[in-house]
């Protein structure tokens, strides 16, 4: 009898294995009143979290009814958990990410205009709505930015005698030959797999180089990328750099600058609070504009992160999406954000708030003349992620060139 | 049961032959109640992930995650185009031998050593079990900043007993790191392999042991020719099992060098990774991955032939 019914629960749990396996829903269930979202957001640091329960708890409470359903993610994990959600089709109704325009190419996401009010819209500064467009309309909702500039230890100048940051590439090279000379590395460059197209970006713009040409084709091999990359490397091999810029994170670049160890590196308006003051709070340290290889141009990079809103159950989750989206667009609750993570504003209202801050001000200066990645273009995930990998080989002895034309390939065959 | 006397039996089928037809399907069926759940869950945890694994490796999927239908040997084509796909698949194999021969041949001395009987054995056999209870990743980790180039361990000591005159930097030097990998790789397999080895060493019944003694022979050759071949299934088991986890262990290199610099690092398992995080192609990540199924099923089915695998288990 015992027997019989061990069989019959087995069988029982295989087929709802297999059910439950098999079973594609269509949309996670219990929100078909379009009342309730699920908000998928990206983990910065440990301060993020509070504020969204916070502004979420903040919601519900002046619009009864509606419900958020909050995900953190932590961003290592964010690309494999986005590609699962769209896979499965359990997308959530609202995503923090860094990437919108493959979802736009494959029709899953909202036009701006249709989960935002008017008020909200106009609110954007336009540098980052174009930033935000696939098609020539706006499907990205601007969420966070951030621009990066050149630091430098002021202590290591002075025992180096250097009186002002370097403005030429030339001028960068012998700086850091001087704080070679007063015992420390002269520029860190971090080109392990981190972020090193933001890195290679930053001196690349500054060459007049670039991912796309005028045209918007990829010119990842163009000649301007390929001095770049040569002037890298020969900084590496002159021993101005620290060993082993392949396998280098931002994260070790400015422990060892907040040590006084070295002497340059690129940062963000970020760096001070998440990589400086964690290590050494009384480091003297100056803010300057990027150097590039003539003096004359002084381009900054920028990055942005986005919001989108996925479309569901035929359009039922518009109204709610577009309740909360409006009520986060909000000055007061925008401004919290980035103050509370040290980002850059991207609504024109959440500007002025930062700009009351020396530090911060500089990078607020340095956004309009700021340069993006091309994230508008669907194949830029891939190409980033090519860069991630293979750049920093270059800088370690692989011929520049070879590399560049690698990537290049990549590029072309993701589109 | 049937009356002889009547001949029931024979009277049933003559004038009915369909109850018996049914009764031999009827009883062609019988176990599949007891088959079925088995059957079931074979299909839906071990049958059902290999098919959309390959269907997966034949279907264009878009960068978000959109599938937009079938695309036929389309990511093949293009994974046996990657020219960092043969230095991998070369590296994988390096690896899983390298790694796997190590452990066996310490696993064996291990396991012999723990089987010897000595004061505080029991302390001992303790000491081994745990790396195998510590998370790998968190190993990998430990290994990764004790290698590290500023302050790792490993570079402290070595520099004051002025073995090395600067700090090297072991893990990005793709060579040094293979081998470092290659370690942390073999001290979590060990617990596991030597407690294999030491589960067969007990089955060794004490008495071949004593017949081995009166014909008088020393202790390599009674090791050589008696405990060895005793050992062959446990043997057997352990290595199978440590191929196939060393080619797909993940966690020990993309905690440690995340396949860099570049993909001189590598394995068809990190590599895999790379293909749909990096470079946003799923497909021919499943084709990278059907590859890598059936690069193990050959490597352990050309294990088991050379083994024997037959004639010892049965």
């Amino acid at each position: 009898m015992k027997r019989h019914l061990m069989g019959v629960v087995a069988a029982g749990l295989t087929v709802a294995l297999g059910v439950s396996g098999c079973g594609k829903g269509s949309s996670s269930g219990g929100d078909s009143d379009g009342k309730t979202i699920k908000f998928v957001a990206a983990i910065y640091d440990d301060n993020t979290k509070p504020y969204w329960d916070a502004l979420i708890k903040d919601f519900q409470a002046k619009n009864s009814g509606y419900k958020v359903n909050l995900e953190m993610v932590d961003w290592t994990q964010m690309d494999a958990k986005v590609k699962t959600y769209v896979q499965t089709k359990q997308v959530p109704d609202v995503l923090n990410y860094n990437a919108f325009s493959d979802f736009a190419r494959d029709g899953l996401i909202y036009k701006a205009d249709e989960v935002l009010s008017p008020g909200t819209l106009g609110d954007f500064t336009p540098t980052f709505v174009q930033q935000a467009q696939y098609n020539g309309a706006q499907y990205g909702l601007p969420f966070i930015s951030s621009a990066r500039l050149l630091f430098y230890n002021k202590a290591l100048f002075k025992k180096a005698g250097i009186s002002d940051p370097p403005a030429t590439w030339d001028e960068v090279r012998a700086d850091a030959e001087k704080i070679k000379k007063a015992g420390a590395t002269g520029y860190g460059l971090p080109l392990g797999p981190e972020e090193s197209q933001a890195e290679f970006y930053s001196w690349a713009m500054n060459n007049g180089g670039g991912w796309v040409d005028a045209s918007g084709k990829w010119a990842i091999n163009q000649q301007a990328n390929v001095d770049t990359l040569a002037f890298l490397k020969d900084l590496n091999k002159s021993g101005l750099t620290q060993p082993n810029p392949e396998t280098t994170d931002r994260k070790t670049v400015f422990n060892q600058f907040a040590q006084g160890k070295i002497g340059m590196a690129i940062g963000g308006p970020f760096t001070k609070a998440g990589f400086i003051d964690p290590v050494n709070k009384e480091l003297d340290f100056g803010v300057a504009p990027l150097p590039s290889k003539s003096g004359t141009e002084h381009n900054t990079l920028g990055v942005m992160d986005v919001l989108a809103a996925f479309k569901k159950d035929g359009g039922k989750n518009k109204e709610a999406v577009k309740k909360f989206l409006d009520f986060f667009y909000q000055k007061e609750n925008t401004s919290k954000f980035l103050k509370t993570e040290g980002f850059l504003p991207v609504t024109k209202s959440a500007g002025d708030a930062l700009s009351a801050d020396p530090y911060m001000k500089q990078f607020v200066d340095a956004l309009p003349t700021s340069k993006f990645a091309p994230t508008s273009n669907p194949a830029w995930s891939a190409v980033a992620g090519a860069v991630k990998q293979d750049l920093g080989s270059a800088a370690a002895g692989e011929d520049p060139k070879k590399v560049l034309d690698k990537i290049q390939k990549t590029a072309e065959k993701a589109g | 049961m049937r009356d002889p006397k009547t001949g029931e039996r024979g009277a049933a089928a003559s004038t009915a032959p369909r109850p018996s037809l049914l009764r031999r399907t009827g009883r062609a069926l019988a176990p599949l109640p007891w088959l079925a759940p088995s059957l079931a869950l074979i299909a839906t945890v071990v049958l059902w992930p290999v098919i959309e694994m390959v269907r997966t490796s034949l279907q264009k999927i878009s960068s978000s995650g959109v599938t937009l239908g079938y695309r036929g040997g389309g990511n093949y084509t293009d994974l046996f185009g990657e020219d960092d796909l043969v230095p991998v698949v070369l590296r994988t194999l390096l690896w899983v031998a390298g790694v796997v021969v190590i452990t066996m041949v310490l696993s064996l001395a291990l396991g012999q050593l723990l089987n010897a009987r000595f004061p505080g054995r029991r302390v001992v056999r303790w000491a081994v079990i745990v790396p195998w209870a510590a998370s790998v990743l968190m190993t990998a980790l430990i290994w990764k900043w004790m290698l590290d180039n500023y302050s790792g361990l490993v570079n402290r000591v070595l520099l004051d007993l002025h073995v090395i005159d600067e700090p090297v930097n072991w893990l990005a030097h793709p060579g040094q790191a293979m081998l470092w990998m290659m370690w942390v790789a073999v001290f979590v397999s060990l617990p596991f392999t030597s407690f294999v080895i030491l589960a067969g060493l007990q089955t060794i019944p004490a008495d071949v042991y004593e017949a081995a003694r009166v014909d008088g022979a020393g202790s390599v050759r009674t090791y050589f020719a008696i405990t060895l071949p005793l050992l062959r299934p446990a043997v057997l088991i352990a290595s199978i099992i440590n191929v196939i986890n060393v080619f797909n262990s993940f966690p020990i290199i993309w905690a440690m060098t995340g396949g860099g610099p570049g993909s001189k690092t590598d394995t068809t398992t990190t590599f895999m990774y790379k293909l749909a995080f990096y470079d946003q192609n799923v497909g021919e990540s499943g084709a990278m991955a059907v590859v890598n199924f059936a690069l193990i099923l050959v490597m352990v089915l050309l294990y088991l032939r050379a083994a024997r695998w037959r004639e010892e288990v049965r």
